[in-house]
Parts: C-alpha cells; structure tokens; sequence
C-alpha cells in the first residue's frame, strides 16, 4: 500500500543527496548510538529521544563533517546531548559530578554490593556497571561494547588519553571487586 | 619495571593500546611477577565477562521510524523544497510519514493486518498509525496540555466540527494529558490523549456521513488500534499498551461518553 507513496518521487535536489548520504553515513551506528544513550541516561524513552534529537542535530552539522569515524562523531553528539539532557533534568540519577577523586567512583558501593550478590550472571555485570560513576560507566561502554581504541574514546568524552587509559584502569578495578573476580592461575 | 608501573599499565596492555616498547617490557615482567601475573589474570576476567555479558542495546523500530521521519521531513529540508516546489511540500510531508511507517514494518517485518473492509481502510489505518508515531516524537503531543476536561473540551471549538468527547477516567488509571488537533482522510480529526503507565493513548474523532456501525480491533508493528464508528462518528483508539488493556479503555471510555457528549456540529 505504501510502497508506491514512497518510491514516486525520484530524490533528485542537492538536499535530498544531502539526507541520503547522511542516511548511509550515519544511520548505520543507531544501534551503537542507542547503547551509549541507554547507559547515560538509563532509561528507555529517553535514550530514544535523546538519539532522535541527536541525529537531528548531527543532521544539522553534517556539512562540517568530511570523511572521518562517523560512528565516533555521532557518539560524540549523543554523549554531549545526554550530559546538557542530565544538567537541564537535574535528576540526581546522576549523582556523581565531573572528578577523578577515587572515593566518588562508586555511587553507593554497599547498595550496589547486596543487590550484586543475588542477581544472575548477567544482571549482576549489569548493576556493577550501572553502579559506577557516569564518567566511568562511559568509558567501560565504550570501550567493551562500542569497542572504541583509546584515541576514540578521548575524542568522544573530550578528554586526553592518558585520562582515558586512568580511567578505564579504575573502572576495571571497581568492577573485579564488585564482581567478585577471582585471580585465575597465577603466573 | 617496577610492579607499580606494571599495575599502572596492565589496562592499556589488556586493550593492545601500549606501544611495541612498553608492550614487551610488561609481558617480561609478567613473567617473573606472580603478583602482577594475578592482577594481570583479574583485569582480563573482568573485561572478558563484561564483554560477555553486558547487553547491547538495539534501537528499537519505533525510533528508527521516527528518526526516518524526521529526516525526509527535516525542516531544512522542507524549506528547500518550499523555495522551489512549494506546491509539493504537504506531499513530502505525507511521504515521510508513509515512510516512517513502512520502515517500521519492514524492518520487523510485520504487516498490517488492517481492517476488515480492504483497501481503502488499510490506508485509513495507516494514517491514523502515522498520527499516533508523530504524536510520540518530541513536542508533539499535545496542543493543549491539560489534566481537566474542561480546559481540553472547549479547546477543541471551532477548530474541528466535532465536539469530542473528553471523559475522566483518571479513577480507572487512565489520567488524561491533553487534546490537539491532527488532520487524516481529509478531516480535521480531534486527538484526546491519555496515559496508561508509560504508554500514550490517542483516541482520534471525525466526524462521517456513513451510517453503519463498525468496530475492529488489528494490530501493526506492536500498536493496537481500534476503530468504533457509531452515529456519524469516527473513533480509533491508538496506543502501544497490551491489546486487553487498550480494550478495557476504550469501553470504559464509550460508557462515560455514551450520554451523547460526542456530537456532529
């Protein structure tokens, strides 16, 4: 029924390859984009509406992108959307603000520690992870799941590498105690 | 090196992101290091099961659908069109509604199991679906945003030549959040919004001449939909809510309305 709607009008107009090349350039890291937004912000609709605006934002700077790691760039943008999102909100969702101080990477170490004893396998890695700081959630999704190199990951957070590397040292720490990981055979 | 340069370094060494140099002298002192050894053992656990089992996300159809609609539909976009073929522009509009809708479906591969009456009300229910997907998107729910009938009542006056009806249902769970106006098959529609939980419900009305009374419930890419169309009527109620509760609503909301509050102008 649709289909003929949709392919009746031939995109031929400078924007209509504008949109088309953003189509293929971009779209295809929706799913990246979802996840780093669904670990910042932590709940469903808001991520959505946080990767709509942020694609409609990149959209909007696409003319200043040239040829680079597009998944990088809109990860960039959804991570900057999410923290102006967070700051606007004032939730205390995130309740750890900006700082390399050890005693802060964990928002509530012994909340996180009960409910991390009883939970399956993967809901427990889920909590650890939701358990840490934001700035340390961020790097750990990067980096584990989005599979970001440390230059990546230094250029969507805004930070420099040598942060990036310190950090994502603390996270890993902060997780192997809280999971629980034992050391394996030594040597 | 000393043990505390190698821990410094262990999760750099993990990620491949030391250099040649540096990467050789911590799996030297790995080597003759049961301690840092240990450590080294912990971090790669850590990461292997994190890596395992942490949930990657998939954006959901619905956001892909709005975001394709938003880019055919993109303001930029539009007015380019508008200097040039300004006579398209409503056109454009509907095909990227259309095309949000046919990405939702396609991608999960779902059809439209519309309507009983065939062609015409497949595409009815495609429009009243495409309403309800541009209602959720950012900014466009409510014209009117309001908790009371009697703000979103009057509010719809003289702008669409159906008094809706607007009951309260906000005992039976479903608080009403507002009414704004939409336009399908031609008509003014009257949107009045309600929410279950965190599940938007659009109950669309129009006015039409035909008399028969129809209803059907179908279903599309995860939205109910119900149609009612009673005394020169038309009525869908559109939501992503389970299909028991959608129904629940929808008699709740005809029997709080059935005192004739919905009426032709």
């Amino acid at each position: 029924m649709f289909f003929p709607v949709l392919s009746g009008g031939r995109r031929s107009t400078m924007a209509d390859q504008r949109v088309e090349r953003f189509e293929q350039v971009v779209l295809p890291h929706l799913d990246n984009a979802y996840t780093l937004a669904r670990y910042l912000l932590r709940d469903e609709h808001d991520a959505q509406d946080a990767v709509q605006e942020s694609v409609l934002r990149a959209l909007r700077y696409f003319d200043g992108f040239r040829d680079g790691d597009a998944r990088a760039w809109l990860l960039t943008i959804v991570r900057n959307y999410c923290y102006s999102w967070q700051k606007e909100h004032r939730t205390d969702r995130m309740t750890v603000p900006f700082t390399d101080d050890e005693s802060a990477a964990i928002a509530d170490p012994h909340a996180a520690d009960d409910r991390v004893i009883q939970a399956g396998e993967r809901e427990r890695v889920q909590l650890a992870v939701d358990a840490l700081s934001t700035e340390l959630r961020e790097v750990i999704v990067l980096r584990e799941i989005n599979d970001l190199s440390y230059r990546e990951i230094s250029e969507v957070v805004g930070i420099p590498m040598g942060t990036v590397m310190s950090r994502l040292a603390r996270a890993r720490k902060h997780l192997a105690g809280s999971l629980g990981v034992d050391s394996r055979k030594v040597g | 090196m000393t043990c505390a340069n190698c821990l410094e370094m262990l999760s750099s060494y993990i990620d491949g992101e030391l250099s040649a140099d540096e990467s050789a002298q911590v799996r030297e002192h790995l080597q003759g290091c049961a301690d840092c050894a240990r450590e080294h053992g912990k971090l790669l656990d850590t990461s292997s099961l994190v890596r395992g089992r942490l949930m990657r996300y998939e954006a959901p159809d619905v956001l892909k659908a709005r975001i394709r609609a938003g880019l055919v539909g993109s303001p930029r976009e539009v007015e380019h069109r508008a200097a040039n073929l300004p006579r398209r522009q409503r056109r454009d509009w509907v095909r990227g509604f259309a095309a949000a809708v046919v990405v939702a479906m396609v991608s999960s591969a779902l059809t439209v199991v519309a309507v009983r009456q065939g062609a015409p009300d497949t595409s009815l229910a495609s429009q009243v679906l495409t309403s309800h997907i541009r209602s959720l998107m950012p900014g466009h729910l409510t014209d009117v945003a309001s908790n009371d009938q009697h703000n979103v009542k009057p509010w719809f006056n003289g702008r669409v030549n159906v008094s809706p009806a607007v009951p309260r249902l906000d005992s039976a769970g479903f608080p009403l959040i507002g009414g704004r106006l939409d336009y399908i098959d031609g008509h003014s529609a009257a949107s009045v919004v309600y929410t279950r939980r965190q599940h938007v419900i659009n109950v669309f009305s129009w006015p039409v001449s035909g008399r028969s009374d129809v209803t059907t419930t179908s279903t599309s890419n995860g939205y109910h939909l119900i149609r009612s169309r009673k005394s020169g009527v038309e009525t869908w109620f559109v939501s992503d809510l389970n299909v028991a509760e959608l129904q629940d609503f929808a008699q709740r909301f005809e029997r709080a309305s059935a005192d004739g509050s919905t009426a032709i102008k």
